[in-house]
C-alpha cells in the first residue's frame, strides 16, 4: 500500500503537558487510556473519534500528546479533567502547541527536565532556588512529624510521612519547613 | 482586576500548605486566593483571603455567626440548602458567596432567590470540582445547573465566583484551562474573567447612589 502524499495527509497538532507531581510513574499506555477515558465522557465518541488523541512519548516528566488540527481546545479542555493515571493522583499542564514534536522536543531542553526521585530518598535531587542541584537533609518535621524530602525544586518541597502507614504526600515549601 | 480561586483548602483540610498553594497559584495566573480557615497574608507575591464557610446551620445561627466575625475581613461562604434559606441568606447583610448550589436541590436558587443576591451584591460560586474530577450523570446534573444559573445570571446580573475547591495542588488549573472549562457552561472569556475577579467585586466597597459632592 503506497503512504498518502503529505498534501492529503490529516494535519496533526502536537502538545507538550507537564505532568505533576514530580516523579510518578506513567506508563504511556496508561496515560492513553486516561486521556480518551476523560475525553470520551467529556465530548463523546464521536468528537473523539474526530480528536484522535495519542501519546507520542513521555520523557523527562513531560508527556507529548498528538490531536488532529482544528481539536487542540477540545483536547485541552480534556486534559484538564485528568485526575489520575492508574492509581496514581496526576495533573497535566498543558505548556505548548505545536505543529512538530521536534519543536516541543527543544521546548523539553529549554525547560530543563525534570528531577526524577525513582522512589528512592537516595537518588532524589534537590534543586535550590537558583535552580542548582543542592543537598539539603533527607529528613523534615513538619506539624510535629518526621517526614521524607521525596522533590524540591526551588521553593517546593514534596514530602512523604515516614512510616509505612501513611504514604501520601504532601506538597509544601521551603519556609513551611523552616517556620514549624 | 484581581484573577481570585474563590475556594481553596490549605492543609490540613488538604495536602498542601497555603504557601505551597499561593506559589502554584501565581504560576497558574492567579492573583489572589481565598484560603478556608486561615488567616489573611500575602506570600508568593499572591494575596491570601481568608475565608469562612458555614454549613449546615439554620439561618438564625448564620447571621449570629456572620455578626462574631464582622470587620474581620474575611470572605463569607454558605453552603446553598432549601430555596427558603436560600433566599434569606442572599438577603443578609455580611454574606458574600452562596456555595455549593449545584448539590441543593432543584429549585433551590430561582429567580426570586436571583433578584435578592443581585440587590444585595451576594455572589454565586461556581465550583469547577465536579466538573473536573466527577464523570457521567453527576458532572451533567451539575453543568445543568451551571447553565440555570447562567441563565439567571444574565438576567438579574448578580455576581460570579469562581472556584477549584482544590484540596491539593494537583486541583489548581491554570486560569487558561479555568475558561477553556467555563466554555462548557456558555462563557466566554470575558464572561469568564468577570466571574474570576468576582471576588474583588463583592469586597470592594459599595458605591452609593447618591454622592455628596460638596
Amino acid at each position: 500500500m503506497s503512504t498518502r502524499p503529505p498534501t492529503l495527509r490529516e494535519k496533526r497538532r502536537y502538545l507538550l503537558a507537564k505532568i505533576e507531581p514530580c516523579g510518578v510513574p506513567v506508563d504511556g499506555k496508561d496515560l492513553y487510556y486516561a486521556i480518551h477515558e476523560a475525553a470520551t465522557s467529556l465530548w463523546g465518541d464521536v468528537v473523539v473519534a474526530a480528536m484522535q488523541p495519542a501519546v507520542i512519548t513521555i520523557e523527562d516528566g513531560y508527556a507529548i500528546l498528538r490531536c488532529r488540527r482544528g481539536t487542540e481546545r477540545e483536547c485541552a479542555i480534556s486534559l484538564s479533567t485528568i485526575t489520575g493515571c492508574r492509581d496514581n493522583r496526576i495533573a497535566l499542564r498543558i505548556i505548548a502547541a505545536s505543529g512538530t514534536i521536534d519543536s516541543l522536543r527543544d521546548r523539553i531542553k529549554d525547560l530543563g527536565p525534570y528531577v526524577m526521585e525513582n522512589g528512592e530518598v537516595t537518588s532524589t535531587e534537590t534543586r535550590d532556588s537558583s535552580g542548582s542541584p543542592s543537598t539539603d537533609s533527607r529528613d523534615c518535621i513538619f506539624d510535629t512529624r518526621l517526614y521524607r524530602i521525596v522533590h524540591s525544586d526551588g521553593h517546593k518541597v514534596d514530602v512523604i510521612e515516614k512510616g509505612f502507614k501513611n504514604t501520601h504526600r504532601l506538597f509544601l515549601t521551603t519556609a513551611d519547613l523552616e517556620e514549624k | 482586576m484581581k484573577i481570585t480561586d474563590a475556594c481553596v483548602y490549605p492543609y490540613p483540610h488538604g495536602n498542601s500548605s497555603v504557601r505551597r498553594l499561593a506559589l502554584e497559584a501565581r504560576l497558574l495566573g492567579y492573583d489572589s486566593i481565598v484560603a478556608m480557615d486561615t488567616p489573611a497574608c500575602e506570600t508568593e507575591g499572591v494575596t491570601v483571603l481568608s475565608g469562612l464557610i458555614i454549613a449546615g446551620m439554620p439561618v438564625k445561627d448564620v447571621t449570629n455567626q456572620i455578626k462574631r466575625g464582622k470587620g474581620q475581613g474575611v470572605v463569607v461562604s454558605v453552603q446553598a440548602r432549601d430555596n427558603g434559606f436560600n433566599r434569606a441568606v442572599c438577603g443578609s447583610k455580611g454574606v458574600h458567596i452562596l456555595r455549593d448550589v449545584a448539590c441543593a436541590d432543584k429549585y433551590a436558587f430561582d429567580h426570586v432567590a436571583a433578584k435578592i443576591a443581585a440587590d444585595n451584591g451576594t455572589a454565586v460560586d461556581l465550583d469547577l470540582s465536579p466538573i473536573i474530577s466527577q464523570r457521567g450523570h453527576a458532572r451533567e446534573k451539575v453543568i445543568h445547573r451551571y447553565f440555570d444559573i447562567l441563565v439567571l445570571h444574565n438576567r438579574f446580573e448578580f455576581p460570579l465566583t469562581i472556584s477549584s475547591g482544590a484540596r491539593s495542588v494537583l486541583d489548581m488549573r491554570p486560569v487558561r484551562e479555568v475558561s477553556g472549562l467555563c466554555s462548557l457552561l456558555g462563557m466566554d472569556i470575558p464572561d469568564a474573567e468577570d466571574a474570576l475577579a468576582g471576588v474583588g467585586k463583592i469586597l470592594a466597597p459599595k458605591e452609593t447612589a447618591v454622592k455628596v459632592l460638596s
